[in-house]
């Protein structure tokens, strides 16, 4: 009797539990199919994108009226953003710099270049034309090779990602094929669509840069424009450090050293209790601060804390003007710029923020001040009044200046700048103080914390 | 005549249960009336769903002010400046509704909330970046910004996000965990334009990370746990 009641238990478990096992094991082959299926859809896509980008571009070369050529390329750069988002969702082992991302955001950005001269009644540079068709050189290999992985994922079943060395090969007995063509430089029939994709990375990374202007002709910061000369030793930037948090509010205390930061605008660190400091190895400046003490409740209002934040850019030397803020509760954060002769000029800007409990520095950031000032020499300009006539009829200008706004490329552009209304809605629109041309428009959103430009 | 009577008291019955219905909804607006442990209704539910929105938890949106809702209330009005009392007066709702209310464009028609990504970026950072400094938290959301400037990096937050293997926390499924506060302050700040790691496009933990490539990346600087690269 016994024995017949565990036998059926024992059964009924074994049963449950394998049924149990079957669901999982075919939920878990759903969601692989799920998974499969996207990668294929995004491989495949790329490869397609990449083929009419590739023909787009073929065409964008040949046509000679600037209408066909702003259809072509302005074509070339919306497909090669699309094939951007499908590659970034291909399976990879790891994320790294890649140049066949580089390669495709470059190619779109150029064109969207070309595209924009073209619509603005410009015409195309021999260089540019060289560049064009150099792009178009490297981009048919690159197709060919993308196609090539198609092929051989239909024909040869090829995986996704290299399997994980076996245990013997981690052990260091033999290496992956990869690894040896990597090695002697060969290119050896590649194992995944990854290391397919990876060998062209690697081809793509050897070639020479376009040389361009654009949003993303290049990768490297350039050198800090504002920053004093000659280099501080670590105890100069300590009394730096001293002399700045005496200013905002912590007098004679020694802050402690943390570390340095290498790059651009490396410094040495400071710390003092919850704030933390930045002394710029070049010219020994304070290129960041943020106090991250717990905040008081509200004592000050807005226009009392714009007021300190004007006394303490004084206090600490800095000849600017506030041009916008963010109500983030406990502080507010001001945007401050150089204005020099009526001229605002934005890149050399300074975020600060000041505590509303009692009107104290909690966060200062230099960073773009010391990267882009520099003393600037204006074109010749045009008259507001010869300006004003290139605005859009029943533009209500409510407020007007001279301006040096940031272009993509980190080019700057000299420009009249109009706040205005239009239809219910506010701009600021740029205009070109020397030719009248349209630079930039920017749409003005009211946030819960401040106005946001669009 | 019977009838009669009948067809007042129903009338009776239906005007009771009407006013005492609209006196409830007249309650319900939120601002009303003081707010605090133990009070109940559809305005302490408004109140939480106004704090889960910005990240301060309070457990299951249910209408009832209990020690959770205090909690993030206190939370709340430490992080606001106001005066913390754990009890949602005039001011700490005002200034809940302020937070999260939509943006209106010049003429005060209303746009939507504007930066979509924000959710995201602050769910990635928290995930990311749960016990790091805050400004670790600002840098770990300059860096998805400074891939999207970087030409070798797909262009959206989206897209930098879920690319395959680029975020351990995409991978666990801690990137579904509720944004906290201090991260969606923290990605404000980033969005807005600070970025306190100079331009970096990788970090790691150094104490978890064996990963070469990335240990092969020029160093920035280090900020709490990471190790911030070019």
């Amino acid at each position: 009797m016994h024995r017949k009641f565990w036998i059926g238990t024992l059964v009924a478990a074994l049963l449950i539990s394998l049924g149990w096992g079957v669901n999982e094991y075919r939920l878990e082959g759903k969601y692989h199919l799920v998974a499969e299926n996207n990668s294929h859809r995004a491989l495949t896509d790329f490869a397609s994108y990449l083929d009419q980008m590739e023909s787009d571009m073929a065409k964008g070369n040949v046509a000679s009226s600037p209408n066909q050529k702003i259809l072509y390329l302005s074509q070339v750069s919306s497909k090669s953003e699309a094939a951007l988002k499908d590659f970034a969702q291909i399976p990879a082992d790891q994320v790294g710099l890649s140049y066949v991302s580089e390669f495709l955001t470059q190619s779109g950005d150029f064109t969207r270049t070309l595209t924009q001269k073209l619509a603005g009644g410009g015409k195309i540079s021999t260089e540019e034309e060289k560049t064009l068709n150099d792009m178009h050189e490297r981009l048919m290999p690159v197709n060919q090779k993308v196609q090539d992985i198609m092929m051989r994922m239909d024909t040869e079943n090829l995986v996704w990602t290299d399997p994980t060395p076996s245990l013997g090969q981690r052990l260091g007995f033999g290496r992956t094929k990869i690894a040896e063509a990597a090695a002697d430089g060969t290119e050896v029939p590649f194992k995944s669509v990854r290391s397919g994709l990876d060998q062209l990375d690697a081809s793509l990374q050897k070639l020479p840069p376009f040389s361009y202007t654009g949003e993303y002709a290049t990768r490297v910061v350039p050198k800090p424009l504002g920053l004093p000369s000659g280099d501080v030793t670590r105890d100069q930037a300590q009394g730096v450090a001293r002399e700045f948090l005496s200013k905002v509010g912590y007098p004679s205390i020694t802050p402690e050293f943390t570390g340095e930061s290498q790059g651009a605008l490396g410094g040495y660190m400071w710390k003092y209790k919850e704030a933390d400091i930045e002394v710029s190895h070049q010219g020994g400046v304070v290129t960041f601060y943020r106090d991250q003490r717990s905040i008081e409740p509200q004592a000050l209002s807005k226009e009392e804390a714009a007021s300190k934040a004007q006394a303490i850019l004084q206090a600490l030397g800095w000849h600017l003007v506030l041009t916008s803020s963010e109500d983030y509760g406990s502080y507010i954060q001001f945007d401050a710029v150089v204005e020099k002769d009526g001229v605002r000029i934005y890149p050399d800007k300074v975020r600060l923020m000041i505590a509303l409990d009692n009107g104290q520095l909690v966060g200062l950031d230099a960073a773009p001040y010391y990267s882009f000032h520099h003393s600037r020499t204006f074109p010749a300009k045009l008259t507001m009044t010869q300006v004003v006539k290139n605005l859009r009829p029943n533009f209500k200008i409510l407020e007007s200046r001279l301006a040096v706004i940031a272009k993509s490329g980190n080019q700057e552009v000299y420009c009249y700048e109009f706040r205005g209304q239009y239809q219910g809605e506010e701009y600021l629109l740029y205009l070109n103080a020397s030719t009248g041309a349209e630079e930039k428009i920017q749409r003005i959103i009211k946030t819960p914390r401040g106005e946001f430009l669009q | 005549m019977r009838l009669q009577i009948r067809h007042w008291g129903i009338t009776l019955t239906i005007g009771l249960i009407l006013s005492i219905a609209l006196s409830g909804m007249a309650y319900a607006a939120l601002g009303d009336r003081l707010l605090g442990r133990g009070s109940n209704g559809p305005e302490v539910r408004q109140l939480q769903s106004k704090l889960a929105q910005l990240g301060y938890s309070v457990g299951t949106i249910d209408g009832k002010f209990r020690s959770k809702t205090e909690a993030a209330i206190r939370k709340f009005q430490q992080d606001h400046g106001l005066r913390v009392d754990g009890l949602a007066g005039t001011h700490t709702i005002n200034e809940l509704k302020r937070l999260t209310s939509q943006s209106t464009n010049a003429s005060g028609k209303a746009v939507g909330y504007k930066n979509i990504d924000t959710r995201l970026l602050a769910r990635c950072v928290n995930a990311e970046a749960r016990g790091e400094p805050f400004r670790g938290q600002v840098a770990v959301a300059a860096v998805i910004m400074n891939r999207i400037t970087d030409p070798a990096f797909p262009k959206t937050v989206a897209d930098i996000i879920y690319q395959p293997e680029a975020f351990s926390s995409v991978d666990d499924g801690q990137i579904n965990l509720p944004p906290s506060a201090s991260s969606l302050r923290a990605v404000q700040e980033a969005l807005s334009g600070s970025d306190p790691t100079g331009g970096a496009l990788f970090y790691f933990n150094p104490a978890k990370t064996r990963n070469r490539y990335i240990w092969s990346r020029p160093e920035i600087k280090r900020i709490g746990n990471h190790i911030f690269t070019k």
